[in-house]
Parts: structure tokens; C-alpha cells; sequence
């Protein structure tokens, strides 16, 4: 569990954070989010002291950040960056076995964690494990990256704009993949990120930054629904909004029960999104959808009109099934 | 709102006090270089090592303070390093500088035996050691300060002419200026020659460094064996080259006259001059093939593309912009030929190096000082005026 | 410069480059003992000598002294070198950086035969002055390059490395040192290569080694004694400059094709 209570960070004249108050419960993610220069990077380093901040109080797991030695802090805390700082003189395996290695592990839990850890991120250990990063893709490179981070199984991963350097399709993989990885392992996550709609996506709070300090923070929907200003709402994507909104909810929370009339043409799984039923709707040029459950059953219907009315009501969707 | 609000804001902290370290510790290994290390030497003549002397034998109990009291404000002044502090410091060196002789011709005053004409007197290392830490705290001050490298070597060039003058006046009992009175007319001859022999092999590996530099740019082949050759001239000791030489040249001296007649002889400039030309290809080709092809191509694309020809691009754009990386090489080259050039004069070319290698024969230190540090002195100016003149020729300002 | 193409090759495979520094070995060993042998060759460069092949004391023995002066001359300024360039580069050395890089460059500024001399008065005739001489001109290709190799690094990988937990020492020896090591070879090598040559002088000052026939030569002007030393002395440099090559490619494929 992470506090971050009034914290702030000075060089020398020049402030880059300012009165930072957030908390990210267990097993959370918390994305920051913000345009460039807005302070989101130097919050995170604080977190693991690689930047020590001027004022204020860091509390991990209810101990004050200052009381931990920084070097057994960073290694009880996963840490990706976007260009990934693989040891190029090392090959994935040992890459990826820095942190057990340094913690002293036997070699032999060390070697199956690796092969473990190769297995979740999707890089098969007998082509992976001697190949150094130069010979990797974006996308492998920073599967290893993450590999790394989670080697030494901490509670804490800090990610700073992991995926900014990849292209979209990769990109969008990886976010996938960690969404169902945070699903699995539930760690405490705090996520650095110039993408909203990436945050929208991943995140269980999200937090919005500017100039160095907080405009608003929340859940994606809460800031959806409701943005503080209109630099947050641009953010947001200003008209989108809706769009970006409809993403975050289900098809099942917003259905009604099967009526008398003939079921609509169309058919759309209750655990889509509502975005996805609006463009099916427009797709196929019709304002009724029946809902169908995973084994294609008939469950209820969708109308665009109870849509859009249902839009206006503070329905709180849960994310996960 | 907690407690913590109403703690003071720790920002609020002054700006860190920090003394530049460098100055201050150069400055106390002066201190101690002074007092512990020995000032002066006394020897009753040229042959006999000398007698060490302590600063305050040779200069008394006033000038030992006044010598302490120098570095004690430089290291006081290095603690606050604000750009008029270094100021003074610079202010101060050139006093010290100043004042060196002054040490000297106080110390001989008192110590040396004016009854024995051979007596003289030899610098100790303190007043060495001195002098290096003062060339680093210019160094370091010179950074500092952001001076372009004309102005410490124009300050020193002013105290060598000051030093100049009291050793003619003043330092007649000093053991290297009886050397040098002994054998004015040689040791004129000898720098001049030595100038000479580096000007020429210098000028003449330019020209000709320039010439295959082109080619090679060219023609790829002749790039790899041109650069296999002089890596492999440089393994060749210059010892062995100048020996190498003396046969060949010997031969064609004697049957071929009108080379004879030219100066081409066994002995002497011919075969030091092959010799120096030839170890000063390599630097020179290497470090001009480097710069003439690291001159942007984005830029020369551009010119090509504003309707120059190969001719007018070479000369108008890629030779500019390659001369000060030219003349670091320039400058790295002759810093190296002024030292071959001294070897040189173990096969009768002349130049400094004679000093050093009859001194060395004759177990005369003050002889071979005579011939050395002139030569040391000729590598930091032309090392610092040929730094300056790249400096300033560099597109956009300093480095 | 053109790449050989014996150094594009499969990751496991050996290099061709491996039979070089063998080739230079083996002739040096062979003129070392078998100098007696080429007397038929020397006698015809020098005719009218008396002696021709340098026999005042055996070639061995001169080749040992020499690569004793240069092997004590590297260590030294291996250690300096790389020692000092490693503390400047470090937070609390930084102030010493800009003035340790001019004092390595001022080293090679001043010429060898004129350290030596002035060494002498010093540390009297014989190897020490020589010693001094090379450590001194020898500091600046190490000292330059470790400075260059080590700025080199990656600044993201070094905090890579200090986000994952690794103490500032464990930074130093398991990253950057190691991805430093080609550039810090490569200026070793530049070093001990020159070395190999200027260490002849020391022949002038009582350091008896490979500079002996040399001097010798051009004393009596006897062509033939100078050929000897000159040949083995590039024979030696040779030999070591190819075995650094080496090195340098194995170090090369280890790391990324940068």
C-alpha cells in the first residue's frame, strides 16, 4: 500500500512537484497521467528513492519511505521503463534473474523462476533464454523488461510509459497482456503514461497531473462522468467522453429482459462493452441488439434509446467478471 | 491538516556551501611542496651534486611567511569560488610567478660562496613541484573562468620574458644560466635547428598527409594499405628508423653527387628528416582522412544541391569545416615531432637534444636541463597555441 | 575503415584473427634464438663489420628486460589510469574530472626523451627513469579512454541498474565496467604499443633492453646491429598490438554489434 501525503519535490528554483496527496490501495492500479514535464516520472521515482523528495511523507506498507535502506527498498520493487535498460552484455536469462541473484536465491530456483516468469510473459525459454537484447523485437525486448521486474515476485511494480516506445499493435498486445497478468497477480502497480485512453483501460485509479500537481484523481469512470475542469475533460477527450465512457461499461449492466416482440437481428455478448454495441448499432444500421450469453443463448435485448437515458445514471460497472 | 503542515518546509534550504576542492587542495600541496621538499641546492661546481637547502634556509624566516601567506589566501580564496575570487587567484599566480626569480637570486645571495667561482646554484624540487601545481590551478582556472587558451598563454609568455630578463641580470650564480652562458652561441644554434627540423618535417607531412588523405578518400584500396604501412611505421622505434636511415643514405651520398650536394648525407638533417616525416604521416593522414570525412553530409548535400561543383565544395565547404579537427592533428604532430627531433640528435642532426645526451655523457644535470626544458617548454606553446588557433576556428564557438 | 570479414561470423565460431598474434610469437622466438642463423643476410647490409650478428649480451635476455620495463610501466598506468578515471566519473570526484583530463593529455605533451632526462638526476641511470618516462606517456590513451567508455554507458541502463537495487560498487563492476571494457581496451592497447617502441630510449640511460643494438648501431655505424633491435622491437609490438585485436573482437561479440 503506497501514501503519498503532501509531497513535494524542488531543484534548486525550479518546482517540480507540488502538495502530491494519493493513495494506491493493495493490489491496485493507479495510473498518472499528464502531458509532458508535468511531474507524473518524478512521482514515481520518489516512490523508490531514486529521487528523494523535498517535503512531505512517503509511506510504504505503513513505514516512512526514509526509514527503508534504498537499496533492499528498490529490491522489494518492480521497475520498467520505456527503453527498457536491459544489460546488453547479458543475455534474457540472466537479465531477468538480476534481482534473485542479487538477493542471493540458489541458483536452482532461480533458473525456474526465470523459466517460469519467460512462460507468463509469452517467450518461450528454449528460443529466448541465450538471446541477447539486441536481438530482440520492441516487443520482446520489453516482455523481458517486465520479466525482470516481477522476477523477485515484489508487491509494488512501478512502470514509467512501458509501452510509449512500441507501435500500436504491439502496444495494445502488452496492455492486454498485463491487464490479464494484474488480474492473476494482483500487485500494487503505479503506472506512468501520456496515453488517457491506456489509462482509461488499465487503470483501478487514475490520476490526472498537471504543472505538478493533481487536478483530479478517481476512478476512470468518476472522471468520465464527471471531469473538474476543462483541461481534464480535454484530456478526456472532450466530446469522446461519451465514447471513452461507453468502453467502460458492460453490455449486461445496461440490458433489459427479453420482451415479446422478435428478437433484433444483431447479436452482441453480454460482456462487451457498451462502446461496441453502439457501433454494431451503427454498423448495422438498426437500434435494437439482442444479447447472447457465451454459448450464444438469447439473454435480453439492448435499445439504443435505453442507452444513451441509462448513460446519465451513476451505474458503477465492476471491471472483472 | 496534520503536523506535518506546520513543520517548516525543508526547501526553504540556502544553497549548499562548496568550495572548489580542486584549487584548494592543489593550493595546500604547494603549502607542503614549500616547506617540505628542497628549495635550493648549492654545489661548489659542475660536477660535484649539491647540498640541499630548506625554504627557510634560502630565503629566511619573512620570505617563507610571505610564501605561505600566498597559498594560504589561495586556498582561502578556492573555499568561495565566485568568478572575482578566481580573478585574484589568477592575479595571484602571476605574482608568484613573478617572484620565483626573486626566490632564486635571494637564495644565491646568501647561500652561495661568492670566493668559489665555480659554485652554483640548482633549483630544487620544491620550486619544480611549485611550478607544475601552478600550471594546474592555471589549467583548472582557465576552465573555470571560460577562457579561450590565448590568455594564459599570452600571461605566460609575459613571465617567461619577465624570467628572461632576470636570469641575464640577476641569476648569473644560478647553475643553469652558467651552462647556458657557456655555450650561448650553441644553444641558439641548437633551437633554431631544432624549430627548423620540426617546421620543415611538420610542413612537409601537412602537404603531403593532405595529398594522400585525398587519395585515399578516392581510391578505397590505397586506403588500407596506406594505413597498414604507417601502423607499421609506428612500431619501429624512431631510434631504430633514424639508425635505419644512416646506410641508405650514406650509399646514395656517396654515389649519387648531386644528392651530396644537396645536403643528403649519412649523418645529420637528411635521414632525421625522413625519419620525422615519415612518423608524422600517420597522425597527419589518419587524423585528416577523419576530418575531412566526418564533415557533414546533410550539409554538403545542400551545397551540392545550390548548384556547387565537387571543386567549389571541397574548398568552400568540407575544407572549413574540417580545419580545426586538421589542426588538432597539426597540433598533435608536431607535439610529437619536437620530441622525436630530440632522439634525432644521437645521429648528428643538432637541436636541443645534444644538450641532453652530452649532459647525460658527461653526468652534467644543469647540461641536460639546459637541453630539456626548452624542449618542454617548445611543446606546451605550440600545444597551446595550436589548441587556441582550432578553438577559435571551430564553427560556433568553443568546445 | 573497411571491416575484416573474418570478424562477420557465427557467434560460436572462431575468428581467423586467432593465427595472428601465433605468427608474430613464433618469429620472435625464432629470432631470438635463431639470430646467429641470418648471419649470411646481415653480412651482406654490412660488409666490412667485424661482428655482425649483436652478441654483448644474448637477445633473449634483452627481450626479457624490455618487456619487464614496458609490462611495469603497463600495470602501473593501467591501474593509475583506469583507477582515476573511474573516481572522477563518480558523484563526489566530479570536480577533479575536467583537470585529471588535461593532465593526462598534458603527459603526452611532454616528450619522452626530455622526461627521461629529467628523470635521471632523479631516480639515477638504469630502468627507473625509464619506467617513469612510459608511465607518463602512456597515461593519456588509458586515462581518455576510460573517461570516454564509461560516459559511454547508457544513462538509462546505470539507472536501470540502480532501480533494480544494485549498490552504487555492484553499478560499477556489473554494468558499467563491463560495457566500458572495449573502449578501455582499446586505449590499453594504443598505450603498451607506443610503449614497446619509446622504450628503446631507455637505452641511453642505462636501462639495458632491445634499444641496446640499436644505440650500439648507431655508435659503431654498424647497419646490422640496428636492423636486429629494430627488428625485434617491431616484432614484439606486433605481437602484442594482434593478441590485443584479439581480445578486443572476443569483447566485441560479447556485446552488441555497436
Amino acid at each position: 500500500m503506497i501514501e503519498l501525503s503532501h509531497v513535494s519535490k524542488q531543484f534548486g528554483d525550479d518546482t517540480a512537484v507540488e502538495d502530491i496527496t494519493l493513495r494506491v490501495a493493495k493490489g491496485k492500479f493507479c495510473a498518472l497521467v499528464g502531458t509532458s514535464g508535468c511531474g507524473k516520472s518524478t512521482t514515481l521515482r520518489m516512490i523508490n528513492r531514486l529521487i528523494e523528495h523535498s517535503s512531505g511523507d512517503i509511506i510504504l506498507d505503513g513505514q516512512a519511505i526514509e526509514q527503508y535502506d534504498p537499496v533492499k527498498l528498490r529490491r522489494r520493487i518492480g521497475y520498467v521503463i520505456q527503453s527498457t535498460g536491459l544489460f546488453p552484455h547479458w543475455n534474457v536469462a540472466r537479465n531477468i534473474g538480476l534481482v534473485p541473484r542479487l538477493l542471493k536465491w540458489p541458483a536452482t530456483e532461480i533458473t525456474a523462476r526465470v523459466e517460469e516468469l519467460m512462460g507468463v510473459l509469452g517467450l518461450p525459454v528454449g528460443e529466448f533464454a541465450h538471446k541477447y537484447p539486441h536481438q530482440l523485437s520492441g516487443g520482446q525486448a520489453q516482455r523481458v523488461g517486465v520479466a525482470r521486474a516481477l522476477a523477485a515476485d515484489p508487491d509494488i511494480l512501478l512502470m514509467d510509459e512501458p509501452f510509449g516506445a512500441l507501435d500500436p499493435i504491439t502496444r495494445e498486445k502488452l496492455q492486454d497482456e498485463l491487464a490479464k497478468l494484474q488480474a492473476r497477480l494482483h500487485k500494487t502497480i503505479v503506472f506512468v503514461t501520456h496515453d488517457m485512453d491506456e489509462a482509461l483501460k488499465l487503470a483501478d485509479h487514475l490520476v490526472v497531473m498537471r504543472d505538478g500537481r493533481i487536478v483530479q484523481q478517481g476512478t476512470p469512470l468518476a472522471l468520465l462522468q464527471r471531469p473538474a475542469d476543462p483541461f481534464v475533460e480535454s484530456l478526456l477527450g472532450g466530446l469522446e467522453r461519451g465514447l471513452k465512457q461507453a468502453a467502460l461499461t458492460r453490455v449486461k449492466d445496461h440490458m433489459t429482459s427479453l420482451g415479446p416482440t422478435l428478437p433484433a437481428q444483431s447479436r452482441i455478448p453480454a460482456d462487451f462493452s457498451l462502446r461496441q454495441a453502439l457501433s454494431m448499432m451503427l454498423r448495422d444500421h438498426c437500434d435494437r441488439l439482442t444479447v447472447v450469453d457465451q454459448g450464444d443463448v438469447p439473454i435480453g435485448e439492448l435499445s439504443l434509446r435505453r442507452i444513451v437515458k441509462e448513460a446519465q445514471l451513476d451505474k458503477v460497472s465492476q471491471r472483472d467478471a | 491538516m496534520s503536523l506535518i503542515d506546520a513543520l517548516p518546509s525543508p526547501s526553504f534550504k540556502r544553497r549548499p556551501w562548496h568550495p572548489n576542492v580542486v584549487l584548494l587542495c592543489l593550493s595546500g600541496a604547494m603549502l607542503a611542496a614549500a616547506w617540505l621538499l628542497s628549495f635550493v641546492s648549492v654545489a661548489p661546481n659542475r660536477i660535484v651534486s649539491g647540498t640541499a637547502f630548506g625554504m627557510v634556509d634560502a630565503i629566511s624566516w619573512p620570505g617563507a611567511a610571505l610564501v605561505s601567506l600566498l597559498f594560504i589566501a589561495m586556498a582561502a580564496l578556492s573555499s568561495v569560488p565566485t568568478s572575482r575570487h578566481y580573478r585574484a587567484m589568477l592575479g595571484i599566480i602571476i605574482l608568484i610567478l613573478l617572484l620565483m626569480p626573486f626566490g632564486l637570486m635571494v637564495a644565491g645571495h646568501w647561500l652561495v660562496d661568492p670566493s668559489l667561482p665555480q659554485a652554483r646554484l640548482g633549483i630544487g624540487a620544491a620550486y619544480w613541484t611549485v611550478l607544475f601545481v601552478l600550471l594546474l590551478c592555471l589549467v583548472e582556472l582557465r576552465l573555470r573562468l571560460g577562457l579561450s587558451r590565448w590568455w594564459p598563454t599570452l600571461l605566460l609568455a609575459g613571465v617567461g620574458i619577465a624570467w628572461w630578463g632576470c636570469a641575464a641580470l640577476w641569476l648569473d650564480r644560478l647553475a643553469l644560466v652558467q651552462e647556458f652562458q657557456a655555450r650561448e652561441g650553441q644553444f641558439y644554434q641548437a633551437v633554431g635547428q631544432h624549430i627548423a627540423l620540426v617546421g620543415t618535417a611538420v610542413g612537409v607531412s601537412v602537404v603531403l598527409g593532405m595529398l594522400l588523405a585525398m587519395l585515399m578518400r578516392r581510391y578505397q584500396r590505397l586506403q588500407k594499405i596506406a594505413f597498414t604501412l604507417l601502423n607499421f611505421l609506428q612500431t619501429i622505434p624512431s631510434l631504430a628508423l633514424f639508425g635505419l636511415l644512416l646506410a641508405p643514405l650514406a650509399w646514395l651520398a656517396a654515389n649519387v653527387p648531386p644528392l651530396a650536394a644537396l645536403g643528403v648525407s649519412g649523418i645529420g638533417n637528411a635521414p632525421a628528416l625522413i625519419a620525422l616525416i615519415a612518423y608524422s604521416l600517420l597522425p597527419m593522414v589518419r587524423n585528416t582522412y577523419i576530418a575531412l570525412e566526418e564533415v557533414s553530409a546533410e550539409t554538403l548535400q545542400a551545397a551540392k544541391a545550390m548548384g556547387m561543383r565537387t571543386g567549389q565544395r571541397f574548398w568552400q565547404v568540407r575544407f572549413p569545416l574540417a580545419l580545426p579537427v586538421l589542426l588538432e592533428g597539426v597540433r598533435i604532430t608536431a607535439v610529437q615531432a619536437i620530441g622525436l627531433t630530440a632522439v634525432a640528435a644521437l645521429i648528428g642532426a643538432g637541436g636541443l637534444g645534444t644538450f641532453i645526451f652530452q649532459g647525460l655523457g658527461q653526468a652534467a644535470m644543469d647540461m641536460v636541463l639546459l637541453g630539456a626544458l626548452p624542449i618542454l617548454i617548445l611543446a606546451l606553446i605550440v600545444d597551446a597555441g595550436l589548441g587556441a588557433l582550432a578553438d577559435a576556428l571551430r564553427p560556433g564557438g568553443q568546445e | 575503415m573497411t571491416r575484416n570479414s573474418a570478424t562477420v561470423s557465427l557467434p560460436n565460431a572462431p575468428s581467423i584473427q586467432w593465427f595472428l598474434p601465433l605468427i608474430w610469437v613464433a618469429l620472435l622466438a625464432m629470432c631470438i634464438v635463431g639470430m646467429p642463423l641470418l648471419e649470411g643476410l646481415f653480412r651482406w647490409v654490412e660488409p666490412d663489420a667485424r661482428q655482425v650478428v649483436y652478441d654483448r649480451a644474448a637477445f633473449y635476455e634483452l627481450l626479457g628486460r624490455h618487456v619487464l620495463v614496458v609490462g611495469v610501466a603497463a600495470v602501473v598506468t593501467i591501474a593509475v589510469g583506469v583507477a582515476a578515471g573511474i573516481a572522477v566519473t563518480r558523484e563526489r570526484g566530479r570536480d577533479f574530472l575536467p583537470l585529471v583530463g588535461q593532465l593526462a593529455s598534458l603527459g603526452q605533451t611532454f616528450p619522452p626523451v626530455a622526461v627521461l632526462a629529467l628523470a635521471v638526476p632523479v631516480l639515477g641511470f638504469g630502468t627507473l627513469p625509464i619506467i617513469v618516462a612510459l608511465m607518463l606517456y602512456g597515461l593519456l590513451p588509458i586515462v581518455r579512454n576510460t573517461l570516454a567508455g564509461i560516459n559511454d554507458v547508457d544513462a538509462t541502463i546505470k539507472e536501470a541498474a540502480q532501480a533494480m537495487g544494485m549498490t552504487p560498487w555492484q553499478v560499477l563492476r556489473h554494468v558499467e565496467l563491463p560495457l566500458a571494457a572495449p573502449v578501455i581496451l582499446a586505449g590499453v592497447r594504443t598505450s603498451v604499443t607506443i610503449n614497446i617502441a619509446t622504450a628503446a630510449l631507455g637505452a641511453t640511460v642505462g636501462a639495458s633492453n632491445l634499444g641496446d643494438p640499436i644505440i650500439a648501431g648507431i655508435v659503431n655505424g654498424n647497419m646490422a646491429y640496428v636492423l636486429q633491435g629494430a627488428l625485434l622491437i617491431a616484432l614484439l609490438a606486433l605481437s602484442a598490438d594482434s593478441a590485443f585485436n584479439v581480445y578486443q573482437q572476443r569483447l566485441r561479440q560479447r556485446l552488441s554489434a555497436s
